[in-house]
């Protein structure tokens, strides 16, 4: 993973100085909070309903054990010891005092990690596939990129004050995991004929109050022109993104307003007079990038196969573990493992700092070092030798980590939502935990398979429920808590966005309401192949509908 | 009038307070100086603007309560949630909200 | 109380000013005009000396037949937090080619002057107190080591190619 030089040590230094003189002259009143508000943004400091909550940056999801130590010791230090992993890749921390926030970052610093630019109407942290560098199915790995976006976005004088908050998503394989056509930027990696790499270039997507699914403007555009393209497009949209109207500030609303053609025009324009400036990248900087990305030296590890078998059969869970909570490898030793951080009936993405030394353990001894997060709020080694799953197996079940729910019903996402979130309408963690119980039964959830159910306690949905198979939405009815529910979202590289289905629930009916769902769906599919979003696909909302409100039933 | 009392949350820590009868700002929702009148609110309204410029807390607001039996209870759910912190067990040692003050 | 600041220090006896219905400019000073104000003035007459007001929503670019005849261009902060100034200025710079004075006016804070800086603003008329003080103490909160090249000068910076470092003060 990439490695901190001099230059990146120094300018951390002298960010968390300057923000350390900026929370000083706040607290001493000579900066004002409507002066002081885009400056703790722009490092991540929010304030939410019970206390500050700091967002933590992690870079395109990757962690070392050595961060993720650092991460536990904050918990532990300056919170309540726990931390919760958001749907961007991030960490965020619910109590953090203000007063030791230059401190926390000076922490973090040690350790390469920082707050910088996680909020504010600036670049956001560019995420990528949570499987980069190990996935079979890899292309190429995305993260070289995201690292060099990373930096040059970083400060950015012409683009610190833009309409609106900018999401760029990368991916590097045919699968989109990282769900790039819901992102301001999406970008797909690819070669072209001749072999040479380049980015398929999407704009305008997004989740929230109007949920679109971006444009592509380009369908190759060379690897050297990134950041001079990149660049032209944060132009055209600091110039004429709306400033009137907070929820007509991202760029989907440009590009729907002005149309996609018109809008890749747009940037056309401004990247031919940028194509050949200083902004062009050498391929020895992209190539030096890129060697701190190469995969870990991984040893023959061929025993694996056999010791697999063998645990498999003589322990049931750890079968079950392995064949729903590990993905195929490019070598075929190992196995990239998903440490699933949604026990039965727990708070999905949230991890204790004891849980967290010891996945830093675990990724230390197994796992060459290597964490990522999942923007599905889950932690991945990506290198794990099959010889060393049982091991791993063990460890997690040591701290009750080890629910093999990778992708399926009780995997779920959640936004912080009301428990938290100043700007929620209705909580999101309960309901997950209720529906997470009713159906916790291992071969249940089995039996249903592949089923995605992603909550967000208020429109601007950082649970995606836009691209879940099953979104719940919670909003405010006359002082109570009512969810909308979804069908048929995805964020794969066949994105949708879900179809509302009829009228609300309220809290305590929303669990039977999925039961029904699920019902329905067992009773219509093919066989158990097909999964909820494919049968949903295939038979669209009206089965859905009527066994939700009967045969009469219209939409709400 | 519906009663009011005055909250906001704290400048160095970010914690949830309301301001008491002894005119600082309490931790606790029950402590809360109750406002039954117009004259009152505006002046609750007056220490919150001061309270702001003086850089001692963030976010103020008026807020609706009830009182039954001397218990306040805020109208909103939000402001029930922030009265007593996140409503499910989060974190070893921080007792979860109580459900039946929450309750709608 | 606003003053104008460059980096050389505050400057006495500015003669540029925002003409309102009640303020008009003097004998001794100018008016920085609307662009198309600026454009028809320049149209009309042979005048060179001129100035101009470009507010967020002005396209910069339509200056460029007129650049020659401006001797400040001011670019408008209505909000500190309405970045597009930041596109005007660095478009003026690097595309238009515009090297006279260009001065940000409106809600200029101390925190932004850096990054002002950085995309070739050179002059800033200054209200807040707070911004009047530290720029009079010559404490600018700025990070000298840059991710990006942008308008301004920079020594190139370790490592990669889009990397700066800020010029060691004059």
């Amino acid at each position: 993973m990439y490695r901190y030089d001099e230059f990146d040590h120094a300018f951390v230094a002298e960010r968390v100085e300057q923000f350390r003189d900026q929370v000083q002259r706040r607290l001493s009143g000579e900066l004002a909070e409507d002066a002081f508000k885009p400056l703790r943004l722009m490092n991540g400091v929010y304030l939410q309903l019970h206390a500050y909550m700091l967002r933590i940056a992690i870079p395109y999801g990757t962690l070392s054990s050595r961060q993720l130590r650092m991460l536990a010791h904050i918990a532990r230090t300056y919170d309540r010891g726990y931390g919760h992993f958001t749907t961007r890749q991030n960490l965020q921390f619910n109590w953090p005092k203000l007063s030791d926030m230059p401190d926390v970052l000076a922490d973090l610093a040690t350790v390469e990690m920082h707050a910088m630019q996680t909020s504010g109407n600036c670049i956001r942290n560019v995420t990528a596939d949570h499987f980069a560098g190990a996935a079979a199915d890899e292309i190429a790995d995305p993260r070289p990129y995201a690292e060099i976006l990373r930096q040059w976005s970083s400060v950015h004088p012409e683009f610190s004050f833009l309409p609106r908050k900018f999401k760029i998503a990368v991916t590097g394989a045919e699968r989109d995991r990282a769900a790039i056509q819901v992102h301001d930027i999406g970008l797909h990696l690819k070669k072209n004929d001749k072999g040479e790499i380049g980015f398929a270039v999407y704009v305008g997507g997004g989740q929230g109050r109007t949920p679109m699914i971006a444009k592509l403007i380009r369908d190759f555009l060379p690897e050297q022109d990134l950041l001079s393209y990149t660049t032209a497009i944060m132009r055209v949209y600091n110039l004429h993104g709306r400033r009137d109207n907070k929820y007509k500030a991202r760029i989907k609303i440009l590009v729907h307003e002005t149309g996609a053609e018109e809008l890749a025009r747009q940037v056309e324009v401004e990247f031919a007079a940028l194509k050949d400036t200083e902004l062009k990248l050498p391929e020895k900087d992209v190539e030096a990038i890129a060697a701190y990305f190469a995969p870990p030296a991984l040893p023959e590890r061929s025993e694996g196969w056999e010791n697999l078998a063998r645990w498999k059969k003589a322990d049931p869970d750890f079968a079950r573990w392995v064949q729903q909570n590990v993905q195929p490898h490019k070598n075929p030793d190992y196995g990239m493992v998903t440490i699933s951080l949604k026990p039965i009936g727990g708070i999905p993405g949230d991890a204790s700092d004891g849980q967290m030394d010891a996945i830093a353990d675990l990724a230390e001894e197994y796992a060459f070092d290597e964490i990522r997060v999942s923007h599905e709020q889950n932690l991945i080694l990506p290198h794990v030798a099959l010889a060393d799953l049982e091991a791993v197996y063990r460890g997690l079940v040591a701290i009750n980590l080890a629910e093999a729910n990778a992708g399926l019903i009780t995997d779920i996402i959640a936004c912080p939502g009301l428990d938290y979130c100043a700007l929620a309408n209705a909580r999101s963690i309960p309901l997950a935990q209720e529906i997470s119980r009713r159906f916790g039964n291992a071969e249940r959830q089995a039996e249903i398979g592949e089923l995605k159910i992603k909550i967000s306690g208020c429109i601007n949905a950082c649970g995606h429920h836009h691209v879940g198979h099953i979104g719940l939405l919670g909003v405010e009815k006359k002082g109570a808590e009512l969810y909308q529910i979804t069908l048929g979202g995805s964020g794969d590289e066949h994105t949708s966005i879900g179809e509302i289905i009829g009228r609300g629930f309220e809290p305590d009916r929303v669990t039977d309401a999925i039961e029904t769902i699920v019902d329905t769906y067992l009773g219509l599919r093919l066989d158990h192949s097909e999964n909820f979003l494919a049968a949903y696909r295939r038979v669209g909302p009206q089965p859905f509908k009527t066994a939700l409100y009967g045969s009469a039933a219209e939409a709400a | 009038m519906v009663d009011k009392v005055l909250t906001a949350n704290r400048l160095t820590d970010g914690i949830a307070v309301w301001l008491d009868a002894n005119g600082e700002w309490s931790t606790s929702l029950q402590e809360a100086l109750v406002a039954r009148h117009n004259e009152a609110v505006a002046a609750l309204e007056a220490i919150g603007k001061k309270s702001y410029a003086d850089n001692e807390v963030v976010d103020v607001t008026v807020i609706e309560v009830q009182e039954t039996n001397g218990i306040l209870w805020p109208l909103r759910l939000r402001e029930r949630i922030r009265a007593q912190g996140p409503t499910m067990e989060y974190a070893p040692g921080y007792a979860p909200a109580d459900p039946e003050f929450i309750a709608v | 109380m606003t003053k104008i600041w460059r980096e050389t220090g505050f400057v006495e006896n500015d003669p540029w000013v925002i003409e309102t219905d009640e303020v008009k400019a003097t004998e001794e000073q100018k008016p920085l005009l609307g662009l198309d104000e600026l454009i028809a003035k320049a149209e009309e007459s042979n005048d060179i000396g001129l100035g101009v007001l470009i507010k967020p929503a002005d396209d910069v670019r339509k200056l460029e037949p007129y650049l020659y005849r401006l001797e400040i261009v001011a670019v408008a902060f209505p909000a500190f937090n309405d970045g597009r100034a930041f596109s005007h200025a660095s478009l003026l710079r690097q595309r238009l080619g515009y090297t006279n004075e260009l001065r940000a006016i409106g809600d200029v804070l101390i925190d932004q002057v850096p990054l002002m800086l950085r995309v070739g603003i050179d002059s800033f008329s200054v209200s807040n107190a707070t911004a009047l003080k530290r720029l009079a103490e010559n404490r600018l909160p700025a990070i000298p080591h840059h991710y990006q090249p942008a308008v301004r000068d920079a020594d190139a910076g370790k490592g990669y190619s889009w990397r700066r470092q800020a010029k060691p003060a004059a």
